[in-house]
């Protein structure tokens, strides 16, 4: 049962702990992980990674991967600049969000610095992944590299999985960032009242006057390049068409979401990080025009889905962990995790009894509270009859 | 949804795909006929289309095709400037002027003839995000080749453009169109990509294509959609246009179900 683990007080998926085995185990020879051969055709493998073997699964590690143990390739750290965070999200901005997401699902360990009112570091371009020499810029770049760096999410998808995330991906681009651009930047009551304050907030004096306008206006020319041909001369037109095209897209990806958790089983993959960047920043930010907002609410396995990623995935960063100091206190969670899932075990088991047998009750519970009395777990709160 | 960029004389709402039954399809087929001479605009076959024009031409040929309803091509130099979205194709049928593939789709759609119907909703969603992702690489990626590359464009694209014009309203046009879709490319953000980065692109596109294709002779069941004309026009294209770099060319071959595929579709437009 060693495979759950619990972060915090939040179960973790089943499968969290797979994920993260990777570089930098001296028993496995210098950090490369074991390939298997799969199915997977030699050139389409590079982006959407290989099945590792049983033993490796097997191995154990830790929820953040191993860092400095034994030989292997380290990493490079890894720092990401990107937007920052509000209304519950990590990231405001869509493309830093699905960088975010990604890392997490994979365990790169991503040191993240948000672009604060200081005159430090870039603010062009973001995100921005550095690491020693290598500056990646796209969300799509740098999610390449990341995989490269072995930080792969898609291991577990088949080749035509991997096909089918490409093919979602373009769609979402496709049919729902023009909609999502037009209500951040375009939509003038949501730009002047939410979304330029927020971002003028987190940039110095004179930028803050002309930076974001420079993003509004690098919206609404992508936005009338791609969409607004002839015979859709006039704003208004294209904007019916994009907000049509976005509301079906979403619709289409709640139908293949449908009632699973993640959108290829159990395990979140690249898609789910860019369907909840998108998504995401949609449904949480208070906007004052709501129109894709109530559509989004509408459909309530998106609203879950998103709701999920946040509550499993980012709950610790917003409780400010660094990812430097997690040693130890990865082994101490993992303790930790292991006891209060026996406990929770055991609270299963004695609620079922419970409702079986109503006589027993009195019996069984001074037992639970010595074993409590003995672990470590206070975290944990005891069962109420 | 919208209903194509044309005006309908009768106003009808998106059909709704899920429970067409056939005595409605029945109807509308009565109710407006394909007609006979329904005509397919492209621009001068031989001297002026280029491979991104020629890409989509192709796959409305081959779309009416499967539906099995007949029409004509017609080349007129000034193509471009007739159609309603400005992008060829188009067709003019009856009163009506639709272009470009999507909007085709529909407007056959609602005359009651449809290839995806077979469909299952999932399937319709991945249809889609397909037909996207043609959209999104091979397309733009056509587009890439045939305007920002300097080579191709000094030595074919420019001439090929500005043909049917005198000169220098050639030389103008060529540069004005080779302007705008430079500005688009820096829009969505392809235009620091070099070549080697584009080709890559299409190389990943079309291992995608051919892994959801596998062994099965159409992308969905045993008909083909809408998906399959839209990837037999670009492959087709690609696989037999001369450019002078071969490179996108030399992506395609040493797919062998891809090459059984192409070959399947050549016999729908009886090439």
């Amino acid at each position: 049962m060693a495979d759950k683990s619990f972060v915090g007080g939040i179960r973790e998926p089943r499968q969290g702990l797979v994920r993260v085995i990777r570089r930098g185990r001296s028993g496995w020879g210098g950090g490369r992980v074991a390939l298997e051969r799969s199915e997977v055709s030699p050139k389409l493998a590079p982006h959407f990674g290989f099945r590792l073997s049983e033993a490796e699964r097997r191995g154990g590690g830790h929820f953040r991967g191993t860092r400095g143990r034994g030989g292997g390739k380290m990493a490079a750290p890894l720092e990401l600049r990107c937007w920052g965070g509000g209304w519950g999200l990590p990231s405001v901005h869509s493309e830093s969000l699905v960088v975010l997401a990604y890392a997490k699902f994979s365990g790169a360990p991503l040191k993240v610095s948000v672009i604060d009112n200081t005159w430090r570091g870039s603010r062009g371009d973001v995100p921005i992944l550095t690491s020693e020499d290598n500056i990646v810029s796209q969300p799509a770049k740098i999610l390449n590299f990341l995989r490269k760096q072995k930080y792969n999410a898609d291991y577990q998808l088949s080749a035509k999985q991997g096909a089918d995330t490409l093919a979602y991906i373009a769609l979402l681009e496709e049919k729902l960032l023009p909609a999502v651009l037009h209500t951040f930047w375009i939509e003038n009551d949501n730009y002047f009242t939410v979304t330029k304050p927020w971002f003028a907030s987190r940039i110095p004096f004179p930028l803050s006057l002309i930076l974001p306008g420079r993003m509004s206006k690098r919206a609404l020319n992508r936005i009338l390049l791609t969409k607004g041909e002839p015979p859709h001369y006039h704003l208004k037109e294209v904007e019916a068409q994009i907000y049509r095209d976005a509301k079906e897209c979403l619709n289409l990806l709640s139908n293949r979401l449908g009632t699973s958790q993640f959108f290829f089983g159990n395990t979140p993959t690249t898609l789910d990080a860019y369907v909840f960047g998108f998504v995401a920043p949609l449904y949480k930010v208070h906007f004052p025009k709501v129109q894709l907002q109530e559509h989004v609410k509408q459909l309530s396995n998106l609203c879950r889905f998103c709701d999920d990623i946040l509550s499993c995935y980012f709950r610790i960063s917003l409780a400010g962990f660094s990812p430097a100091g997690q040693d130890t206190v990865d082994a101490n969670l993992q303790k930790l995790t292991q006891l209060v899932n026996k406990e929770s075990n055991l609270i299963e088991k004695m609620d079922d009894n419970l409702r079986q047998s109503p006589q027993l009750p009195p019996r069984k519970l001074p037992t639970l509270k010595l074993t409590t009395a003995d672990e470590e777990s206070n975290s944990f709160q005891p069962l109420s009859p | 949804m919208d209903p194509g960029r044309v005006s309908h004389p009768m106003s009808s709402p998106s059909p709704c795909s899920k429970a067409e039954t056939d005595e409605e399809i029945a109807f509308r087929r009565a109710t407006e006929p394909w007609p006979e001479d329904a005509t397919l605009y492209q621009q001068l076959k031989g001297e002026q289309i280029l491979l991104s024009d020629n890409a989509s031409s192709l796959a409305v040929q081959a779309f009416l095709q499967m539906c099995e309803l007949p029409i004509k091509v017609v080349c007129r130099a000034n193509a471009e400037y007739m159609s309603p979205s400005g992008k060829v194709p188009f067709i003019h049928v009856g009163n009506q002027v639709v272009s470009e593939l999507g909007p085709i789709v529909q407007f056959v759609k609602a005359k009651g003839h449809s290839l995806s119907d077979g469909l299952d909703e999932v399937q319709k969603a991945e249809m889609k995000a397909y037909m996207e992702l043609v959209n999104n690489m091979l397309l733009t990626a056509e587009l890439y080749l045939q305007w920002c590359d300097e080579a191709t464009v000094g030595e074919i694209t420019h001439s090929r453009y500005g043909f049917p014009y005198p000169w220098p309203l050639n030389h103008i046009l060529a540069y004005q169109k080779q302007w705008e879709v430079k500005r688009k490319m820096k829009a969505i953000g392809w235009g620091n990509k070099t070549l080697d980065q584009v080709l890559e692109d299409v190389d990943q596109c079309c291992q995608a294509l051919s892994q959801r294709l596998g062994t099965q002779p159409y992308f969905f069941n045993k008909q083909p959609t809408e998906l399959d004309a839209l990837v037999f026009g670009h492959l087709f294209t690609i696989l037999t246009t001369q450019l002078t770099s071969d490179e996108l060319s030399d992506k395609e071959p040493g797919e062998k179900r891809k090459t059984t595929y192409f070959v399947l579709g050549s016999e729908w437009l009886h090439l």
